[in-house]
């Protein structure tokens, strides 16, 4: 495994009786990308801005490997502005042209004075904003303001790479750029630390997802994982031939029999009434199975053998946005299921 | 040798900081310049009319809006100094990238060339015009009032960030400070003189300290007068009003304030968070 590159330490912030973020353990290795996902006010972006010494933890620290090598209580830590690269919130600009702005930020982060132009001209040609260079960014719309946000996080080629919302409001287009840019990141080996809504966007880009619920990392694993340890998970199947609707009850109740062993148990019917369903148009079956990987491959040789004068496999996929979707609700689900029943014990406790 | 090139580098975010302000306040510059223009031209004209005995006396008219221009000037360019950068959120993208206190005083800095440059070119105008109508006669008092007005500017310009780095919004802070540099302190410099009479000079005042500029033209003069409450009556019951401070002691509190609120404004704006 790849050393640590930052570490959060029992992070706790309080904004009067409201707690913020409380308690925080991660770690973030070298070259990982790191996903932080949760619901509206739970905590995302106070967590980055306190990495962003935007904030002032009330408790616990950040701590930063530095350029010696050494893990260093980010609050004594000088070289912050040229490790790492924020993207915080939806941006806004002085009122200046893209040009002037990306220029001024590239020099007060120490990138070679000779080389500053070449890069923003790189920048703005990946991110098709050239006939832009000299326009007022006022002028810009959001996605072109998401761009520009994204440039001036990493125009002087920081190690650390933290995005907060970065596709937050964008059309498909400028949502398909970003994320462009994030995986061009990605290969050129960069750590990167998003906070996120957009499950697809987060499940195709990071290497590890940190569930985050009013204030508390609920889960930090791959999606892979989270989604075992939630003993669910689907896995669709496409078919050749399409499945009349007199052939669908009886086969389905056959395929619910025999893989009766590997079907998810306790599956949520707010997620699915039944373990196993067909979507004609796109010719698909999907199974909710236990998760278990050696179920898969059950299921799969079941599928192709045992149903071959049925149907005929032709590939399967296991979508990860929906997996991490179903891993998302579920566990802020059981956390605020646990939070409950902790304040309700301590209620009971307090009138006896 | 280390070290020098490691103060160099730690100077550079300031400098930076002070060459984009410039740039980014430009526009607010030039309307500003075109004020101190018309308004110059508008006393030329003025005084063409009047035309006082000396050149001193001629000052004395021309620099009457010199004290409501540097207050202009002042909330102008610094109320939005620390301010914007919460209330427009322009924070999120700049405070990563540079030390606070470096942030500040680089914006200070900057927009405090443009206020120099601005009162220099006041000053200019007059000075011409004054050469024009008195001949070759000069006066060092013309350019002690000169320096005091820039040391007067500095000390507005300390007074107004201070506020910027507590209040919320840019046209807040525009509109208390103004108020307070034109009227506040008039106000509470007149109930200062009705209580305590000769016995304390109003040495606080931002106001009164500006009344320097001017007066240093015609100083040793009275620092202070009483008004009569009834002017039927002047031996009667009076209220001191102060004109002027001493010239050591309105520099000195003026440099006191200067880094007094600088210090303050910024120590306020490292702990204030976004």
């Amino acid at each position: 495994m790849t050393e640590t590159i930052i570490k959060l330490e029992n992070l706790t912030k309080k904004f009067g009786d409201f707690t913020a973020v409380n308690n925080i353990n991660l770690e973030v290795h070298r070259g990982e990308i790191i996903g932080l996902v949760g619901p509206n006010g739970a905590g995302k972006t106070t967590t980055i801005k306190m990495i962003a010494k935007i904030l002032r933890p009330n408790s616990g620290r950040i701590l930063l490997r530095t350029n010696q090598g050494k893990l260093e209580d980010l609050q004594n830590v000088s070289s912050t502005v040229t490790q790492m690269g924020f993207l915080i919130d939806i941006p806004e600009f002085y009122k200046m042209t893209a040009y002037q702005l990306l220029k001024y930020f590239a020099k007060l982060q120490n990138y070679p004075k000779d080389k500053i132009n070449e890069r923003i001209d790189w920048f703005l040609a990946f991110f098709k904003l050239t006939e832009w260079k000299h326009e007022n960014v006022k002028n810009f719309s959001k996605g072109m303001k998401q761009k520009v946000g994204l440039i001036q996080a990493i125009i002087h080629d920081p190690e650390i790479i933290i995005l907060d919302e970065p596709q937050t409001g964008l059309d498909p287009l400028a949502r398909v750029d970003i994320r462009n840019g994030i995986k061009a990141l990605q290969s050129a080996g960069k750590t990167i630390f998003v906070a996120s809504h957009m499950l697809y966007e987060i499940s195709e880009i990071c290497d590890k997802i940190a569930m985050i619920n009013r204030g508390s990392i609920i889960g930090f694993d791959t999606v892979e994982n989270l989604a075992s340890a939630l003993k669910t998970s689907e896995i669709i199947f496409e078919v050749l031939e399409s499945i009349t609707p007199h052939e669908l009850e009886p086969l389905l109740s056959r395929l619910i029999e025999r893989l009766n062993p590997y079907l998810d148990k306790e599956l949520d019917p707010s997620v699915s009434k039944i373990p196993i369903k067909y979507y004609p148009e796109e010719k698909e079956l999907k199974i909710f199975y236990d998760g278990n990987h050696k179920s898969k491959g059950e299921i799969l040789k079941i599928l192709i053998k045992e149903f071959e004068s049925d149907f005929t496999v032709i590939s399967y996929t296991q979508e990860k946005t929906s997996q991490l979707e179903r891993v998302y609700t579920q566990m802020v689900k059981d956390d605020d299921v646990n939070r409950k029943s902790k304040i309700n014990g301590e209620v009971s406790k307090n009138e006896k | 040798m280390r070290n020098n090139k490691e103060l160099l580098i730690g100077l550079k975010p300031i400098y930076n900081t002070i060459t984009f302000e410039i740039k980014k306040q430009r526009k607010k510059f030039y309307a500003f310049l075109a004020l101190i223009i018309i308004i110059s031209v508008a006393i030329v004209v003025i005084t063409g009319f009047i035309r006082p005995d000396t050149l001193v006396g001629f000052f004395f008219i021309a620099l009457a809006f010199i004290i409501f221009l540097l207050d202009i000037a002042a909330c102008l360019f610094f109320s939005a100094i620390i301010c914007s950068e919460f209330d427009k959120k322009t924070g999120f993208i700049i405070f990563p990238k540079i030390n606070k206190y470096k942030l500040i005083l680089g914006k200070y800095i900057g927009n405090l060339i443009l206020v120099i440059i601005l009162i220099t070119s006041y000053y200019i105008i007059i000075g011409i015009t004054g050469l024009f109508y008195y001949g070759g006669e000069t006066s060092i008092r013309v350019f002690s009032s000169y320096l005091i007005a820039l040391l007067y500017l500095s000390t507005l310009s300390s007074f107004v960030t201070f506020f910027s780095s507590f209040l919320k919004s840019v046209n807040g802070t525009i509109v208390i400070t103004f108020v307070l540099l034109l009227f506040g302190f008039m106000i509470i410099d007149q109930l200062v003189g009705l209580i305590f009479a000769e016995k304390f000079e109003p040495l606080y005042s931002l106001a009164f300290l500006g009344n320097l500029i001017v007066n240093i033209l015609v100083f040793p003069d009275l620092r202070y007068i009483k008004v009569p409450f009834d002017m039927a009556d002047p031996t009667g019951p009076s209220m001191v009003q102060w004109i002027t401070p001493s010239i050591g002691v309105g520099i000195t509190m003026m440099l006191l304030f200067t880094v007094l609120y600088l210090v303050l404004a910024a120590l306020l704006f490292k702990r204030r968070q976004l």
